[in-house]
Order: C-alpha cells, then structure tokens, then sequence
C-alpha cells in the first residue's frame, strides 16, 4: 500500500529477509535488499534535482523494478505521485501533470534512479481541480475515460491500509505469498498484486506488459517462478489455461474486470486445481466492493457479483412514481455503494456532484453511483445485469461507446456512426463501429482506423469498421438502432 | 502495389484482420500496430503465422511490434529469416 505503514513494513523485509526475492522481471531477480538499493538511487535523483521541496510528482507506470523503487522513493519523501499508463499521448499526460498541480515528472533509468523534467504547463489547465495532498493521500490513479484524457482518483492513505487488512486475510497474502502482476502497474489491480503483497514480504513477478497476449510466456512466466496468487480479467485466466496447461503451485485466483464465461470458469478450476477461486467486483473510485467466493463442486452461472465487502454499504436506487427511490428487498435498480476503501472524490470538483451522493436513505456517507445496473435476488446476492449508461468493458478497461462513437462523428467525412459492443472468443468484448460515409468522400475503413487510433486510446479504437452508403437502422425516436446493427453482426448478416 | 495474388503476407493480414471490410488502401507503409489493426492478441496470432507458414523457429521471431508495423516491415524480416521462402 501507498502508505506509511506499507513503508515500514517494507523497510522491516529489507533488514528481516534481505535475500528475499521481492520482484522478478525479465528473468532477473531482484532481492529486497536490491529494492532498496534501487529506492536509494532513486531518493537521491529527487534530492539532487533542484526542484527544492517537491509535493506531487507524475510517474509515468513504465512496469520495471525501477519504477516500483522510484515509487517508494517518492511516497517515503512524502510525495503524491499520479501514476497514468505510459502509453498516453503527450498532449493527455501533460494535460494530466497540469490538471494535478504538479509539473515535475519523473521516469525511472534502467538500473536504479531517475531523470526528472519540469513540464511547462498551461497554469489554468488546474482550474477547477483539487491540489492532491500528499497528508491524505500517496498515491493519484487515473480511470479510463474511454477519450480523451482520463480522471483523476486520490487514494487516500487510510483506505489503502484498510484494504490491504482485508485483502491479506480474505486472500491469504503473507512472505510466502508469490503473485503475477498481469495488469499495468497503473491500474487499481496493482494495489492488491504489487503492492499488497510487498507489503507482506511476498514476491511480485512482474509480466512484461508488450508480452501480455502471449500465452507460452504468461505460462512459463507462471510455472517457472511457482506463483501462489493470480488475479486479472477473463483474458489472463483463458491465456493461462491455453494447451492445457497446469498450475500446482496456485492457491488464490481472482476473476475481475469483467464476466467470466462459464468454459473460462472450467478451464481455469482445472488449470489450478490446487486454488480457491474468488470474484471480485469494483471499480477505481470505491476499489472492490463485493466479493463471490466461487465453489467448483457448486456454483452458479453466471457468477453473481456477490454480498457486500465487510464495511460496504450498497443500495439499489430505481425510478418510483415520485422519482427516484430506494429499492427495498428484491429487485433491479442502479447500485450505489459506499467502500471503506473509496476514494475522496476525483480531483476535478465538478464531476464529484454528478458522481458522489449522500446515503439516499439519509445520513451523512457518501455513496458512489456505478452507473451498473444490479438484480438482487431474495437471498439477498447482487448480479450485474448491465449498465445504465453506454459503458462496456474492453479488455478490462471502462469504455463508453457513446464518446467513441463521438469521435468518429467528428471525422469531417463521417455523416453518422454507432459503435456496439460484440462478443470476442479472445478479449470477451470487442468494438465494431457501423459508419455512414459522407457521399463523394474517399474515407476508408483503414482511414477511419488510423483515424480513431490517433484519437482514442488503444482498447476504444473498434476492432472492426461497416462502411455503409445508406443511413443507420433508427429506432422509433429516431436515434441509431444499436441493438439491431448488434443483431446483424451477431448473425453474420454482413 | 502487391496483389493479393501473389503477396501472401498481405493476404493473411487482410482474412484475419479485415475480413470484409475494404483494404485497398491498405499500403506497404500502413502502420498496422498504430492504427490497432494488429493488437498484442493479433500480434502473436501473425508472429505464430509467420513461423508456421516460412519455418522459422518461434525463438528466432522477434516479439516487439516495431518490428510488424507495416507490410514492408514484415516482408523485409521473413526475407532476411527466410531467404528461400519470398
């Protein structure tokens, strides 16, 4: 964790177990007493920078046990660090640093310290946003807005140390504790398979992340370094199960991101068969809110998305002849939760009010609103059935149709254009895009791509383009008829 | 420009990642890993392709996509890798 606590612990395995390893990357090993080594390396480039007293800090996530150190480094001096994927355009993350108040940006070196760059920044780019406070808070994440430049989410200190409670009881994380880092270290999955676990004196095998598609190194990346603890969307589990593979030396996964498929489900209980399985539900601003502890002799599927966390607080809120009201005993509504691991709210003030809302049955907690729609049963278990708005999950990562598709409207030969969420054997969910060519104009669908690739981040591009000369199907008001250019590709009915 | 006839690597790339969709612009110098016609899912699939369909030993293929980015690129390694095959 982010925290202080996670730093004295982490300080403890350096004296305690200084051969332990805590990181293993690129086939090398890197002991706690090397980690250290490395976070010294990287304490003295933020010293000696000439940056003087430093209160936020942009890391870009580029996955190493370079960056891992300058982390820490950074978080010991008591600095904020907003850690956004290294994969944004230049334009996004300056945008990012300015909107965060802070213009320094560090990336880390091969081989242990730093290299600092002060960003010249549009100073009002930050009006309207928070300043993060390094008191309350380590660590800034960003969630995926599917275009342009993503939110800003402070993770306060206090709650990160009550989620590491619960995580290393609930999974069983302790020094002997051997975990596979698939996803970025930007993502809030970091915070249970990295930094969890370091704080536990484990082993973090870091994936490499231009390598994550590939399932012959996934597994002897897996198999090679007897990993205990896996967790990751869909994807990583079918890549792991590919040819048959085996795991004897796993004792947790944990499903999340997305649904799991129940042929995924199979695989993966016999490719592990030595595991207890757990899915997970949450998202960046409240982090995980339910767990389902899946039974392989006994489950269900689909997977409900389980009972409240311990300390969660979830009401189901649905439209009632006077508005909208609280949803007593059985029924589908939209989900509000209230986490003890949530954030403070997003440091740009103005979306907080559409986001965050006082407990509707009164009170003073604030609850998120997830935009997930969610069935509860008269047993009282919660299942997703969809969203309230246009958001899908690619490849585990949040995505409005709704704003792609607002993009590819902008093309200046584009007349109108819908985007669907398809299913995909590979990545579960795919993009395809139905577009409406303005007439005489020459646009391709190749054209569109690079277009869209140079205008949304990489999970929001379509993965397949329908040029069409006449308009979309619409519905009886008159907007595009999704659920039909849906159908159509469904059946193969190109 | 190539035609499909008798441009295999072209070929492959258009049944696999542009099934059905119009791929005449689809240049030497199109930049297949920018544009996201080949992601790092597709990107093993071809790398697995080139292997099985030139005899090149898995080992021997490069796994960073630079190396992929467009249909020259890929035609330029298969003919160093593979001298007989192009």
């Amino acid at each position: 964790m982010p925290s202080p606590r996670l730093l004295q612990a982490f300080t403890r395995h350096v004296q305690e177990k200084p051969d332990s390893t805590a990181l293993v990357f690129a086939g090398r090993r890197v002991t706690y007493a090397d980690l250290d080594r490395l976070t010294h390396l990287a304490a003295a480039d933020l010293d000696g920078a000439g940056f003087g007293s430093v209160r936020a800090l942009c890391v870009p996530a580029h996955k190493s046990p370079e960056t891992v150190a300058l982390l820490l480094a950074a978080w010991r001096q008591g600095i904020n660090t907003l850690v956004p994927s290294p994969g944004l355009g230049t334009a996004a993350l300056s945008t990012l640093t300015a909107q965060a108040h802070g213009p320094l940006s560090a990336v880390a070196v091969p081989g242990g310290g730093a290299v600092l760059s002060r960003e010249e920044t549009d100073p009002t780019l930050a009006d309207g946003f928070s300043a993060p406070d390094p008191e309350e808070s380590l660590l800034t994440l960003t969630t995926s807005g599917s275009t342009g430049v993503p939110k800003l989410v402070p993770v306060r200190t206090e709650a990160f140390d009550r989620f590491g409670d619960w995580a290393t009881e609930k999974f069983g994380i302790d020094g002997t504790t051997s975990s596979l880092s698939f996803s970025p270290l930007n993502f809030d999955l970091a915070l249970l398979d990295v930094w969890t676990v370091l704080e536990a004196g484990g082993t973090v095998v870091l994936a490499d992340a231009g390598a994550s598609g590939d399932a012959g190194y996934l597994r002897d990346l897996t198999q090679s370094n007897e990993v205990t603890l896996v967790q990751g969307v869909p994807l990583l589990h079918r890549l792991l199960a590919a040819d048959d593979a085996r795991y004897p030396t796993v004792r947790t996964v944990v499903f999340t991101g997305e649904a799991v498929s129940e042929q995924g489900l199979r695989d993966a209980f016999a490719a592990c068969p030595a595991a207890r399985f757990h899915n997970v539900f949450g998202c960046t601003e409240t982090n995980d809110s339910f767990v389902q502890d899946i039974d392989p002799d006994a489950y269900v599927h689909p997977l409900p998305i389980g009972a409240p966390i311990d300390g969660t607080d979830a009401v189901l809120l649905i439209e009632g002849p006077d508005g909208t009201e609280v949803l007593r005993g059985p029924g589908t509504g939209e989900l509000l939760v209230h986490t003890p691991f949530q954030t403070c709210g997003y440091l740009e003030q103005a979306r907080n009010a559409h986001a965050f809302m006082p407990d509707p049955r009164g009170g003073g907690a604030m609850f998120y609103r997830t935009g997930d729609l969610v069935h509860r049963d008269a047993d009282g278990r919660y299942f997703l059935q969809g969203r309230t708005d246009f958001q899908v999950k690619v490849r585990g990562v949040r995505t409005n149709t709704l704003e792609v598709e607002t993009v590819l409207g902008a093309h200046p030969d584009v007349v109108e254009a819908a985007v669907v969420a398809l299913p995909c054997p590979e990545a579960g969910t795919r993009l395809h895009a139905e577009v409406v060519r303005r007439d005489g104009t020459s646009l391709s669908s190749l054209g569109l791509r690079a277009y869209a690739a140079k205008h949304l981040p990489r999970h929001a591009v379509p993965s397949s383009v329908g040029l069409a000369c006449t308009p979309l199907p619409k519905t009886a008001t008159g907007k595009p008829d999704r659920n039909s250019i849906k159908k159509t590709q469904l059946n193969g009915d190109v | 420009m190539s035609t499909v006839a008798n441009d295999p690597i072209r070929a492959y790339i258009v049944s696999e990642f542009l099934a059905g969709e119009d791929a005449e612009d689809l240049t030497d110098d199109f930049d297949l890993i920018e544009s996201t016609v080949v992601n790092s899912l597709g990107l093993v699939r071809l790398i697995s392709w080139i292997s099985e369909t030139y005899s090149i030993p898995v080992d021997d293929i490069p796994l960073e996509p630079a190396a992929y980015r467009t249909l020259a690129d890929i035609r330029g390694f298969v003919g160093r890798a593979a001298p007989a095959a192009v």
